[in-house]
């Protein structure tokens, strides 16, 4: 993706009179978009329509299209005949504002979310650099190196193309850069008036690096810890299989009914945080639920594609949790957080806080076209068991609860503090 | 006149011998037929008929993902079956087949046991003698038709278990051997359309084996290497018996039943 930002932030120019070769180009991207949905649609009917048809009704008015804005606007409009999310044209200035020229995998160790319109650290990973150097959730980043933040955020805010996961990660990706590698000037509001110049350092990502085929290898981590009754758990990414399964194996069990008490939970409930988790592994959504859900033949939901139908099935362990299950959400929570929080909510197994998931339940590919537009496109079309496609609609919480950056700098996460009330309130008489 | 009938008489029946003479060449060969002969050219029915136990080692490759892991298979007569395969990423996986209970443990999935016309599958693919014993699992079987793969015509037998999808087995006219299967796959998540096109054969513990099987299926595609498989090993028993969580699982279903 990094190198695709990048990419785009070199080619990506508007060309707004059409010169011959910007027509072909033009006329070229119609096509790839046009052959793209004809070939990987989950449908073979796209949308139930006759996309030959389609074809034949657009391709005229692409090639009366005089600018490469006409065009833009021509396909989008074959596009919305869809009527399905997560397939547009970004055009190449989007892009531009999305891009980012760092490099490498070492970050000052700051996580971040856009909060009425500021960028505000949610949290600090321990030992980060950032924890070192005095860094606060609840602060406000004004500018990264010599850009500030606040033209950018407007820029993409007010374009509905400009998904929030995928902006916040651009925001993050200008922070990050070689491990070790000469420091970042990141300016701070601090409080209210506050500013701060604080020069951060990158350091090697929390966790252990995991590889998964083909992907490059990524950090990935898991935490638990007892706040009170309730069991807390989090990690960043449904990767490591291996060990986050087993992990979060352990901390069920933790939770689970003594021998001695076999009708009472060890924990008055369970609290998974998904924020800022953007999926991995499929599988492991089902997994995980397997030691949630004890009535076997339930599904989290059904992934639909060409060439097969999937039904996300759940295998209910031989020693399940049965107490309150509370999932915390927000934007940056996509893909598997989103099948797994969907579904065990849509079987009355957990209760949703915080704000609406990604709506990316699905890894929706993303292409340059011949003329430096982007075009987004989804494989698949997942359902959860509710009914509700998630790809394009996400996770709505039942109980919505927004972070602020005044709550942050006064060390509250009401998100948490709201399930903790609900786990409270279940175990009260 | 007559010698225009006579002609015509020739003609009429030269064509009729010639039309008889094609579809005596064009007849299919039933089931049974081409699977004794793709017994006689992987081995013999005397060497299956002597496979009492083997043991199967071979590699698993997910090219497209990039994925690599290896496969270990216990089998025993009648049909005691276990296999481990260890995957880059994903962990272990875990199945098998003991006593008409068909089971599965993975890290991704946990423990479960088939049921249905899932573990009937299991169970038909658990019969070590298989190959020779085909038609008690197959009751019916019926040659379809011929089809060219990879150049070579091929006759296409679909074999139907009393319960559970019918098989389409493909095999070289030439050759005799088997080159594809295909069926609808039941898995827990769902019936998946699977092909598998098998080739590489080599002998592998005195049977003509394919080597090489690669599967597709919902969209995915991996290939099996086997690189060795011994025949008729001691194996212990207890290797085929359930793993602790599955025994669980079979407990827990027994108490609810109750």
């Amino acid at each position: 993706m990094r190198v695709l930002l990048s990419l785009c932030l070199v080619v990506g120019i508007l060309l707004a009179q059409t010169s011959p070769e910007q027509k072909r180009l033009n006329l070229e991207s119609f096509e790839k978009v046009w052959t793209t949905v004809r070939d990987k649609h989950w449908q073979t009917k796209p949308g139930g329509l006759d996309w030959q048809a389609i074809h034949d009704e657009y391709r005229p008015r692409a090639e009366k299209a005089a600018t490469t804005e006409e065009t833009r606007a021509v396909i989008q409009d074959m596009l919305g005949r869809l009527h399905q999310t997560h397939f547009g044209i970004l055009p190449a200035p989007v892009y531009s504002v999305l891009g980012d020229d760092s490099s490498g995998d070492g970050t000052p160790g700051i996580d971040l979310r856009v909060l009425d319109g500021e960028a505000v650290v949610t949290d600090i990973d321990p030992g980060s650099p950032a924890e070192l150097a005095g860094v606060r959730p609840g602060w406000t980043i004004l500018r990264i190196g010599t850009t500030e933040l606040k033209p950018l955020i407007d820029q993409a805010m007010a374009n509905p193309a400009v998904h929030e996961l995928q902006f916040t990660r651009s925001l993050l990706a200008r922070l990050s850069g070689t491990s070790g590698s000469s420091t970042i000037p990141v300016t701070f509001l601090a409080g209210t008036q506050t500013t701060l110049l604080v020069n951060l350092k990158r350091a090697a990502p929390r966790g252990e690096l995991s590889s998964f085929g083909n992907l490059p290898p990524m950090h990935v981590w898991y935490e638990s810890k007892r706040i009170g009754a309730s069991a807390y758990v989090r990690f960043n990414e449904f990767l490591d299989l291996p060990h986050v399964m087993a992990s979060f194996q352990t901390t069920v069990n933790g939770c689970l009914a003594r021998t001695n008490n076999p009708t009472s939970n060890s924990c008055d409930g369970l609290i998974i945080d998904l924020r800022g988790n953007p999926g991995g592994i499929g599988g492991m959504a089902m997994g995980m639920a397997g030691f949630l859900v004890d009535k076997p033949n339930l599904r989290l939901g059904t992934m639909y594609m060409r060439e097969s139908t999937l039904n996300f099935v759940i295998n209910p362990r031989a020693d399940v949790f049965t107490g309150p299950v509370a999932i915390l959400m927000d934007a940056c929570s996509a893909s598997t957080s989103e099948i797994f929080a969907g579904g065990l909510q849509d079987l009355g197994r957990a209760r949703i806080f915080g704000t609406h998931s990604a709506a990316a339940a699905l890894p929706s590919a993303f292409e340059r076209l011949p003329n430096g537009d982007g075009f987004q496109y989804a494989l698949a079309n997942y359902v959860s068991e509710g009914g509700k496609a998630l790809e394009g609609n996400g996770v709505e919480p039942n109980v919505v609860v927004k972070l602020t950056r005044e709550a942050l700098m006064a060390g509250h996460d009401p998100v948490l503090d709201a399930a903790l009330d609900w786990i409270r309130g279940k175990k009260a008489p | 006149m007559n010698r225009r009938i006579l002609i015509a008489t020739l003609i009429a029946g030269a064509l009729f011998l010639i039309g008889r003479t094609v579809f005596a060449a064009d007849s299919l060969p039933t089931p049974d037929a081409i699977m004794n002969r793709y017994i006689e050219v992987t081995g013999g029915k005397k060497v299956y008929d002597a496979r009492k136990s083997e043991i199967a080692h071979g590699r698993l490759e997910y090219t497209a993902i990039g994925i690599k892991g290896t496969i270990t298979r216990y089998a025993a007569v009648p049909d005691f079956y276990y296999a481990s395969l260890d995957i880059e990423g994903l962990g272990k996986v875990e199945m098998g087949v003991n006593k008409g209970i068909a089971w599965e443990n993975s890290a991704v999935l946990g423990p479960r046991v088939k049921t249905g016309e899932e573990r009937g599958e299991a169970i038909r693919e658990a019969v070590l003698d298989s190959t020779v014993g085909w038609r008690r699992l197959y009751p019916k079987a019926e040659t379809v038709g011929t089809e060219t793969i990879d150049g070579e015509e091929c006759y296409k037998v679909v074999m139907t278990p009393p319960e559970g999808q019918p098989l389409n087995r493909f095999f070289q006219k030439k050759s005799g051997l088997e080159v594809k299967t295909t069926t609808i796959g039941v898995t827990q998540m769902g019936e998946i359309p699977i092909e598998l096109m098998v080739s590489d054969y080599k002998n592998l513990g005195g049977i003509l084996t394919p080597a090489r099987v690669t599967q597709k299926a919902g969209g995915q595609e991996f290939t099996i290497i086997m690189e060795s498989i011994e025949a008729n090993p001691p194996i212990p028993v207890s290797r085929f018996d359930l793993p602790a969580e599955v025994q669980a699982l079979v407990a827990k279903g027994a108490a609810a039943a109750k």
